[in-house]
């Protein structure tokens, strides 16, 4: 029952995220500059006739609350509309980008996550000169915009010594060199965390009872430290699919690969209504989903909570 | 009446002169590439293109980026020569009626369209139905068909299109991206007929055989193509088994994917970026001037301080282009000097080396004007107010580093004059909004119209839907209407000269920066590389070849 309850309450909040979400960002397309049917005529030309077709075309004669009305009672039967710019449902559209994007996303994060545990495990507590390395190594990751990183692994990589493709389709050996771009800030800013987690673990008194039973070093902090030292990185695991998204605009644009960060660079710039409401719901619910893994996983690394909890 | 006046339409014709076939003299291609040897046949090209179309079919076409792509698979009536006429390409001939107002055009009766339907009168009715059904090309509708009465199907060979006005652009529009002919079948049962795609097919030397958006578009040969038009450089099916043309939207990525083998050609090649190709013996840069209209600064008209006449003389004496330009390009761009771009058998030579930069004299206008007193930081003042004017460009439509640009003229203007340039990149609905509140000076615009007279007609006619100037002038009007309505190509060329001294000489609306191109790096192993005659752009895969 009580099970029942929470996961009733997750639902409704997720219902109410997405909608605030859908809300918030059609009221700021709203309110930009220039209407709908400027943004679909672009840098054409432009005269009355024009205008008067294009907004037959798409019932932009309706007040704005009755289309905001109408959109939402579309979408809560599963119709995102007709994309403005490319002509096509918005549904089809997201589906044919989704799968890359995906794919991009869970390979960037992986590799983050494995470096960031690496590095952090391999220089907490260490000799200064290791620690400092690779702390300065990661300040300069995360300040270093991906464009760049993007541009620097393709020359080298793939311009230069050739062993990966510039742009090849849904390959593995297409996907390196975009998913590092993407991962290594996050590795940069995982690490950090991590290290400071496990050097703050590493000082509580446990420890010293640990290593007073005689256990080696490195399952001291494998096994003891680490679980104290994820609880903060998993707070950034929201963070994290943000940065994902955000990053794969640019990663994407870099590389010349399929996926949602480029269509929804070309539907803001362009206006198109539809495909940004769709986005931006799809980064609500993917928002909402992994937060609720992040609460679930708590339970997972801290037995505390799972003692303590409802 | 229209029983009536038939025969006389006919007699017409038959008097008319204007035949096709004496404007068919068949034109070789510059071949570009010289070291990939003869012809063959066979092999895969991967060829990265800058922009992804926002749509594959042809009706719908509006970014002259994507132009390189439409002739793959479409197929127009007509297609440019080199000296600004036309040869037939789905058609045989035509005939213009001796008032202008009716275009008679023989078919070819040998062409299918990829999925087996005929090409016929009926298709090509069905093609100009289409473009005029309600939403579904307003901008075609609107400006290329603005004087198209009816299209009679008077046989399957022959169709006739009835015009409301004499325009001779009506022949521009039989061989552009919009009179493409797209299968009856197609418009009838596409799933997404304005996006176009696998099932939205024509009757090009290629067939259009997979999209991947975001990623690449496949094109595959067609094997029973042979109707290239004369100027094609050679009949029958294309050389190439496939072409792949891959989205690579930045410039740095993609000259590293051609320097490294990775992809064989590639299409926009920046200043900075045109010395690694340069510099390597595999591989050949060409360069093309485009159609159209040069890429210019419009001044507004419609309130102080460009409704002085001096103050816009002024402006353009104030801004040295060359260096402006060499600045920007390093010594890639080609200085404009006219409206029309200098491709254009439109263009009046005249013009060059004429209002070019000259501070003093700029300074002497805008003196004589009233703009004596100078500001703290250098700039003129009359009455109490700066002279400042406001550039306004939209960030999406922003290429070739037209807003770097801006910051040299800006910088010039300054130093030469004391004039105030306000450059502003802003999202497109806040450039729309800065135009319909007149809260502007200039305006940039360059277009690549094939026929520079249908730029002319938007960006300068009173009620043109890009008139930014706010110049509203008839005697400018009917000049313009008589170029559109001119049959003779040297009484239509005079026209023009006349409406380019009134823009440039008398009324100095217009600033002109410079030529707009296209530019394509390749490997020396492909043969028959080129540029589109007229357009100016590149040209589709259907004359490259790969050396064994």
């Amino acid at each position: 029952m009580i099970l029942v309850r929470a996961v009733a309450r997750r639902l409704a909040t997720a219902a109410v995220v997405l909608w605030a979400a859908a809300t918030a960002a059609y009221l700021a397309l709203l309110l930009a500059p220039g209407d709908t049917v400027d943004n679909i005529i672009g840098d054409g030309p432009d005269t009355p006739v024009i205008r008067a077709q294009i907004i037959a075309e798409w019932r932009l004669d309706r007040p704005e609350v009755v289309q905001y009305l109408d959109y939402l009672r579309r979408a809560l039967l599963g119709d995102l509309g007709r994309s403005y710019l490319l002509q096509r449902p918005v549904g089809d559209v997201l589906g044919e980008h989704l799968p890359a994007t995906v794919t991009l996303a869970v390979a960037a994060a992986l590799i983050g996550v494995v470096l960031a545990l690496v590095v952090a495990l391999l220089t907490a507590g260490r000799r200064p000169l290791l620690r400092r390395g690779a702390s300065a190594g990661e300040l300069v990751l995360v300040s270093t915009p991906g464009f760049l990183i993007g541009i620097v692994l393709l020359n080298v990589f793939s311009f230069q010594l050739g062993w990966f493709p510039v742009a090849g389709g849904q390959s593995v050996a297409a996907l390196v060199l975009p998913a590092v771009t993407l991962a290594l800030p996050i590795a940069g800013v995982l690490a950090q965390v991590l290290r400071d987690g496990l050097e703050r673990a590493l000082e509580e008194p446990f420890v010293v009872t640990a290593r007073s039973r005689g256990i080696r070093e490195r399952a001291v902090v494998a096994r003891h430290a680490l679980r104290h030292a994820l609880l903060p990185a998993i707070t950034l695991v929201g963070w994290l699919s943000g940065i994902l998204l955000g990053g794969t605009v640019i990663t994407e644009q870099v590389f010349g690969r399929p996926g949602l960060g480029q269509v929804t660079l070309q539907a803001v710039t362009a206006g198109d209504m539809p495909v940004v409401l769709a986005v931006v719901l799809l980064s609500a619910a993917v928002y909402v989903a992994v937060s609720t893994l992040a609460d679930l996983s708590y339970l997972l690394v801290d037995p505390r909570l799972r003692r303590s909890g409802t | 009446m229209r029983r009536t006046r038939r025969p006389f339409r006919r007699l017409l014709l038959t008097t008319t002169a204007v035949l096709a076939l004496t404007a068919c003299a068949p034109v070789e291609p510059v071949p570009i590439s010289g070291e990939a040897g003869r012809p063959v046949t066979g092999g895969t090209l991967t060829w990265a293109v800058e922009t992804e179309p926002i749509t594959f079919n042809p009706h719908q076409y509006a970014q002259a980026k994507a132009r390189l792509l439409v002739w793959n698979s479409f197929e127009a009536l007509l297609t440019h020569d080199d000296k600004g006429g036309y040869l037939p390409w789905l058609a045989t001939g035509w005939q213009a009626s001796a008032d202008g107002m009716t275009y008679t055009v023989k078919l070819r009766t040998d062409v299918t369209f990829h999925d087996g339907e005929r090409f016929d009168a009926a298709a090509v009715k069905a093609n100009f139905d289409q473009l005029l059904a309600p939403s579904y090309a307003p901008t075609v509708a609107a400006v290329q068909l603005k004087n198209l009465k009816s299209v009679e199907v008077v046989d399957p060979a022959t169709v006739r299109l009835h015009l409301t006005a004499p325009d001779v652009l009506i022949l521009d529009f039989l061989s552009s991206p919009q009179g493409a002919q797209v299968s009856p079948k197609s418009l009838r049962q596409a799933a997404n007929l304005k996006a176009g795609g696998v099932d939205v097919v024509g009757t090009g030397p290629f067939i259009l055989s997979a999209y991947t958006p975001g990623q690449q578009v496949v094109y595959r040969r067609n094997p029973a193509y042979q109707w290239a038009p004369a100027n094609a450089g050679h009949t029958g099916p294309a050389y190439l088994d496939e072409v792949v043309y891959r989205f690579l939207k930045e410039s740095s990525v993609r000259v590293g994917a051609l320097t490294s083998g990775q992809v064989q050609l590639i299409e926009g090649v920046p200043a900075t970026d045109q010395e690694l190709i340069t510099a390597s013996p595999q591989l050949a840069l060409h360069r093309s001037l485009n159609s159209g209209s040069a890429y210019s600064y419009y001044l507004n008209v419609g309130h102080a301080p460009f409704d002085d006449l001096r103050v816009r003389q002024a402006f353009r004496h104030a801004v040295d282009v060359d260096a402006v330009l060499q600045a920007v390009y390093r010594g890639t761009a080609t200085r404009a000097w006219s409206v029309v771009g200098p491709t254009s058998p439109l263009y009046d030579k005249g013009y060059e080396g004429r209002f070019g930069f000259d501070a003093a004299k700029a300074n002497q206008l805008l003196d004589e004007a009233g703009w004596t007193a100078r500001d703290g930081e250098g700039f003129r003042t009359k009455d109490g107010r700066r002279l400042t004017v406001r550039l306004v460009q939209s960030a999406p439509y922003v290429r070739d580093r037209r807003d770097i640009l801006a910051q040299a003229v800006q910088a010039a203007v300054k130093q030469s004059a004391g004039i105030d340039l306000k450059v502003s990149v802003v999202d497109q609905g806040t450039a729309l909004q800065a135009i319909a509140d007149n809260q502007y000076e200039v305006f940039d615009n360059s277009r690549a119209d094939t026929d520079a007279g249908a730029a002319l007609n938007l960006l300068l006619a009173s009620t043109g839907a890009i008139n930014r100037t706010n110049h509203r002038d008839p005697a400018l009007d009917a000049l313009l209407a008589k170029g559109q309505a001119t049959g003779d190509q040297a009484e239509r060329v005079k026209v023009y000269h006349e409406i380019q001294r009134v823009v440039l000489a008398d009324q100095a609306l217009v600033v002109p920066l410079y030529a707009p191109a296209d530019q394509i790096a390749a490997s020396r192993a492909l043969g028959g590389v080129g540029f589109e005659p007229t357009a100016g752009v590149p040209a589709g895969a259907y004359g490259v070849w790969i050396a064994k």
